[in-house]
């Protein structure tokens, strides 16, 4: 039980000593930066998805809000020019309030009903974000990104930080964005652990188990919802601000499409509805395969094979096929997630012991 | 039991960390690594397998140089969604600067992936050669363009390490827009674009053009490529009576479905589309019973029907390998290959930033299959012809080429 | 500038709402798939619209294999036959595929919590995407063009043409023979009664699993018919085409109220005749925002979907 309980301080620890060990990688530390971004979006959803039980097909949304506010306050063409701790900011307020104005008419709605709307939410920013060109510049995104980390403080360079030449030179760079990253990480962690214990995170938990009931014990639903989402779309849009910044453009508005909210709850579900671990390590498997074992299988395979690797022999044209069957044996096999939350295993124990 | 089940999961996790954590395994050092960057899944694969059949078999003619076997890596920078995305692009482009092997990067194949890379391998001092990016800002600035900073964004070194082998949509827009006035008569012309950065570019160099010669432009609209069918839109367009429609979009972005709805909605004039299209998919996706005697296809440079001298032997060996004609983008390829590898021949070792340096100072270069042409300062090609083909039989019958 | 309003021609908005019609009743026959599935088990069934892309390429491969490419190289006869054989082959194939998948992946997960259901189902729709994608590739395919595009009405402003005619002639029939299926049919009662209370319906005798091994096989069959009337009314395939149709299906079912199969047909043709009018009016590349906008707002109101029955919360 301990080692469930411990491993995700010593798998930061080790994340945060990466960068200074021989073996790093510059390509696999930013690569690890983005599974980082994706991290805090995953935990973003685990707070409405799993906390609260509400189906949220379109968190994409808000990842696109955070990533575009921190957009159009960096780039050089606009007259804003922000810091990114005050663009960063403004994307999380944005996306939260977006996702508070946006949710609270539609509260009312029972669990599918609201679960398509969230998906047209999410398809109408989408359409949003390619259409309406003088504020996004459309298919062409928002570039280049490049601002200071805080205000008053202009300077980007950090040739004097180096400890290697891999080390790049500005503060948007590996290690040092990494650095950020992985911390903004275990903040977000920490903040959620607090949370979860606190009046307001069993609340919620007392929501998803029976509506009715917390109901009854005098919580107010509609205002819990209301938070949840607030505190889901706030963290997603920390996580779009951060991916803007690693990527140093929001590139393709068709980016933030549903297959990204999508991909997400199977993050969520694959690694364990609820818990944080187990959150963690399904973004860190699913994307981790997705964006970076493939093309270094791929890479690999044609090595090996040399001219003569024919289209199907590599891993990604099957991608979508493994994606599947994982997710279906899955959920087959252990529906509970890799790392499910402690309450949810005795729930669907129990539901195997009458069942059988 | 659960600790169990926690150990395995946990074991695998850390096996599949160690071995990301060191990159696979050792890197040969006696192989030069040529690198390609494109969608390589979803929709725009059949153009990109042209275009790696074409560095493939230019990589084949030479098999090593200097002692040293020649490779090449076939990276996809698109997603699980099947679109390129900026993420995996960088990644791409980070990957491929940090193997000291790679020397030079081919790619990417949408303008929009190239504002994402090119920044990163400028800084990295890395070649890169696209083969179908022709959106006229990456390497100029684009008049008008007050905002963006193109093209110096992506040149933060101050050196050119971006260059294309295919004629800017400079070249493309605008010369479409003079045939479709002197040969096809057109008087009224209706646009449409994908929206993406590509296809809207395209066509608002077209309609600038068109207007500078005084053909009406009835209409200007970005189509969402997604939609089943555009019926609605062509029985709006047939009630202005176009003389022509020009579509700027890919075969995979709307242009079938275009020259679909076109006939089945009655309208008989016909439809120009760019490079995007001029591909064998565009012809199977439309149906050659659609756009026969219909439809104009542009493409920058020669159509491989027409390459003579040393294009002719590449139609000729490449039929030979791969059993089809080849189509426009494999030339691309093949060319954007090419123009490495004979510097590449020229120098003899890894040594990126002299590579880079032949290859962007390429003058009158003719060991490819497109004919003689250098590039300028900027890494744009000299070569400014535009090749016009009718669709005729199912297949593209080259009509007229116009230098610009 | 925003160039919000595109300009409209000639064709007048009678010929946008027909186009509309047309257009929503191919959704609506695939929102029956989903929301029947949906009635049954509660299963947001997002593999259902890679069903329909399945159905639409083994419709292909057929015409392709029997040479049946163009309306003007086939004789009437066998462009006949094999429209026919399109019509009960792919609905075949699509219903036995439906049907082995709830037995194979849905059915074991009868009694798991909803989400781990539909995480297997997007499982599904990942795996059959893969399979179209290695099938015909990733470019649209023409679909051959079976049907005449020459106009029946002679009425100013409106074109009414055969392919039109052949998707009102194929939906509407099919959608009145499911209604009095599902009415009328001791299988049809046994639907309903499984639908308002599984446990009950057991009970009272009726074999639930074969009741939603029916129903599987219906929803496949409408989505099999669905494919080959896309098919040959828009003339194209491609692997993608799934996740759109699929998503503005399942839209119609929402906004009909799920689970409910007069709603779903309204819905499908709201969601038609919204889709038109808004590419007439506002421009393509705006249509689907304002589809979801609609749909955002007819629920806001109506929360339980246009037809749905205003259930209270079971206690």
């Amino acid at each position: 039980m301990s080692l469930l309980r411990y491993w995700p301080p010593v798998l930061f620890a080790a994340l945060a000593a990466y960068p200074f060990l021989p073996v790093a990688d510059v390509i696999r530390g930013q690569q690890f930066t983005i599974l980082f971004v994706y991290a805090i979006l995953a935990l973003a959803l685990n707070v409405v998805l799993g906390y609260t039980g509400l189906l949220h097909l379109g968190m994409a949304a808000y990842f696109g809000i955070g990533a575009y506010t921190v957009g159009i306050l960096s780039v050089p063409f606009f007259p804003f020019q922000q810091s990114f701790v005050v663009s960063a900011l403004a994307g999380v307020l944005a996306a939260a309030a977006v996702g508070v104005a946006t949710t609270a008419p539609v509260l009312r709605l029972r669990g599918d009903y609201l679960a398509l709307v969230t998906l047209g939410f999410g398809l109408i920013v989408q359409y949003l974000i390619r259409n309406l060109d003088p504020i996004t510049e459309g298919t062409k995104g928002l570039n280049p990104i490049e601002p200071g980390p805080v205000p008053g403080f202009a300077g980007t360079d950090m040739s004097a930080a180096r400890l290697n030449s891999d080390w790049g030179t500005k503060w948007y760079d590996y290690p040092y964005l990494y650095f950020v990253a992985l911390g903004l990480l275990v903040l977000t962690t920490l903040f959620l652990r607090n949370l979860e214990r606190s009046r307001l995170g069993r609340a919620w938990v007392a929501l998803r188990e029976d509506e009715l009931a917390a109901t009854c014990m005098g919580l107010n639903p509609a205002r819990l919802k209301i938070a949840a989402i607030a505190v889901g779309a706030g963290l997603a849009g920390l996580a779009g601000a951060l991916y803007a910044l690693a990527l140093h453009t929001t590139g393709n508005p068709s980016f933030y499409d549903f297959n990204l909210s999508m991909i997400m709850v199977c993050c969520v579900i694959l690694g364990g509805l609820g818990n944080r671990s187990g959150v963690l390590l399904g973004v860190l498997l699913l994307m981790g395969f997705d964006r970076i074992a493939v093309n270094i299988l791929d890479n690999e395979i044609q090595d090996a094979l040399g001219s003569s690797a024919k289209e199907y022999m590599k891993v990604s044209a099957w991608k979508l096929m493994i994606f599947g069957v994982v997710l279906i044996l899955m959920m087959r096999f252990r529906p509970e997630g890799l790392l499910p939350e402690a309450r949810v295993r005795r729930e669907l124990h129990d539901a195997d012991a009458k069942a059988g | 039991m659960d600790r169990r089940k926690f150990l395995t999961v946990a074991g695998g996790g850390v096996g599949a960390a160690a071995m990301l954590a060191t990159g696979g395994c050792g890197k040969k050092e006696n192989t030069i690594v040529i690198a390609s960057s494109l969608p390589r899944t979803g929709s725009a694969k059949g153009q990109t397998d042209t275009i790696v059949n074409g560095i493939k078999l230019a990589i084949d003619e030479y098999g090593e140089i200097a002692g040293m076997k020649l490779q090449h890596r076939d990276m996809d920078d698109a997603t699980t969604g099947g679109m390129w995305d900026a993420g995996k692009e960088a990644d791409n482009a980070r990957e491929a600067a940090a193997d000291k092997n790679v020397v030079a990067f081919i790619g990417p194949y949408n303008s929009g992936a190239a504002k994402v890379s090119m920044p990163l391998l400028n800084e990295a001092g890395l070649l890169q050669v696209s083969p179908a990016a022709t959106w006229p800002g990456l390497t100029k600035k684009v008049p008008g363009d007050e905002k963006s900073g193109e093209p110096d964004i992506y040149r933060k070194s101050g050196k050119v390490t971006f260059c294309r082998v295919c004629p800017t949509d400079f070249v493309q827009g605008p010369l479409s827009a003079v045939f479709a006035k002197d040969v096809l008569n057109a008087k009224k012309v209706y646009i449409l674009d994908d929206k993406e950065l590509y296809g809207a570019g395209i066509a608002g160099l077209f309609e600038k053009k068109c207007k500078e010669l005084g053909i009406e432009v009835l209409g200007h609209q970005s189509i969402d490529p997604k939609q089943p069918n555009f019926k609605t839109l062509m029985d709006q367009i047939a009630g202005l009576q176009p003389d022509l429609i020009y579509f700027g979009g890919t075969s995979q972005s709307g242009g079938p479905q275009i020259a679909i709805d076109m006939k089945g909605q009655g309208l008989k004039c016909p439809l120009m589309v760019p490079d995007g299209c001029y591909e064998e998919a565009f012809i199977t996706g439309a149906g050659a019973d659609v756009v026969n005697g219909r439809c104009y296809a542009t493409i920058g440079g020669k159509d491989p029907s027409e390459l003579t001298g040393a294009g002719a032997e590449f139609v000729k060996k490449y039929k030979d390998k791969y059993g089809t004609s080849p189509e426009a983008y494999a030339v691309y390829g093949y060319e954007s290959a090419k123009v490495v590898l004979e510097a590449l021949k020229k120098i003899g070792t890894k040594d990126r930033e002299a590579i880079r340096k032949a290859v962007v100072e390429t003058k009158d270069f003719d060991k490819g299959a497109l004919g003689k042409w250098s590039f300028d300062a900027d890494g744009d090609t000299t070569l400014k012809v535009l090749t016009i083909s009718k669709v005729e039989a199912g297949a593209f019958k080259p009509v007229k080429s116009i230098t610009e | 500038m925003l160039d919000v309003f595109a300009q409209t021609g000639a064709a007048g908005f009678e010929q946008f709402l027909l186009l509309g019609l047309v257009m929503g009743s191919l959704y609506a026959l695939i929102a029956l798939g989903y929301t029947m599935v949906y009635g049954i088990i509660e299963l947001i069934n997002f593999a259902h619209g890679d069903l329909f892309m399945l159905g639409g390429f083994l419709a292909w491969q057929l015409a392709w294999t029997l040479g049946v490419r163009t309306l003007d190289a086939s004789s009437t006869g066998a462009v006949v036959g094999a429209v026919a054989l399109m019509l009960v082959t792919a609905p075949l194939a699509c219903a036995a595929l439906n049907v082995a998948t709830d037995r194979v992946i849905y059915r074991p997960l009868r009694s798991a919590p909803k989400l781990t259901v539909i995480v297997s189902a997007i499982g599904v729709s990942f795996v059959f995407m893969n399979v179209g994608s290695l099938w015909l590739g990733t470019s649209p395919v023409k679909f051959p063009d079976l049907v005449p595009d020459a106009n029946l009405v002679t009425a100013a402003g409106v074109r009414f043409t055969w392919k039109d005619l052949m998707v009102v002639g194929v939906t509407v029939p099919t959608m009145v023979a499911l209604t009095l299926f599902v009415k009328f049919t001791p299988l049809g009662k046994a639907m309903r009664a499984t639908a308002q209370n599984p446990t009950a319906a057991k009970l009272m005798g009726i074999n639930v699993d074969r009741v939603i091994a029916v129903t599987f096989a219906i929803g496949g069959s409408l989505a099999g018919v669905a494919a080959v009337v896309n098919g040959l009314y828009n003339k194209s395939v491609h692997y993608q085409m799934g996740f759109q149709n699929g998503l503005y299906a399942f839209t119609a079912a929402v906004l009909g109220g799920i689970g409910n199969i007069p709603g779903a047909v309204l819905g499908g043709l709201v969601i038609g005749v919204v889709g038109e009018l808004s590419k007439a009016y506002l421009g393509t590349k705006w249509s689907e925002a304002v589809v979801f906008t609609i749909l955002i707002v007819i629920l806001v109101f109506r929360p339980s979907g246009l037809l749905g029955a205003r259930t209270r919360e079971k206690v």
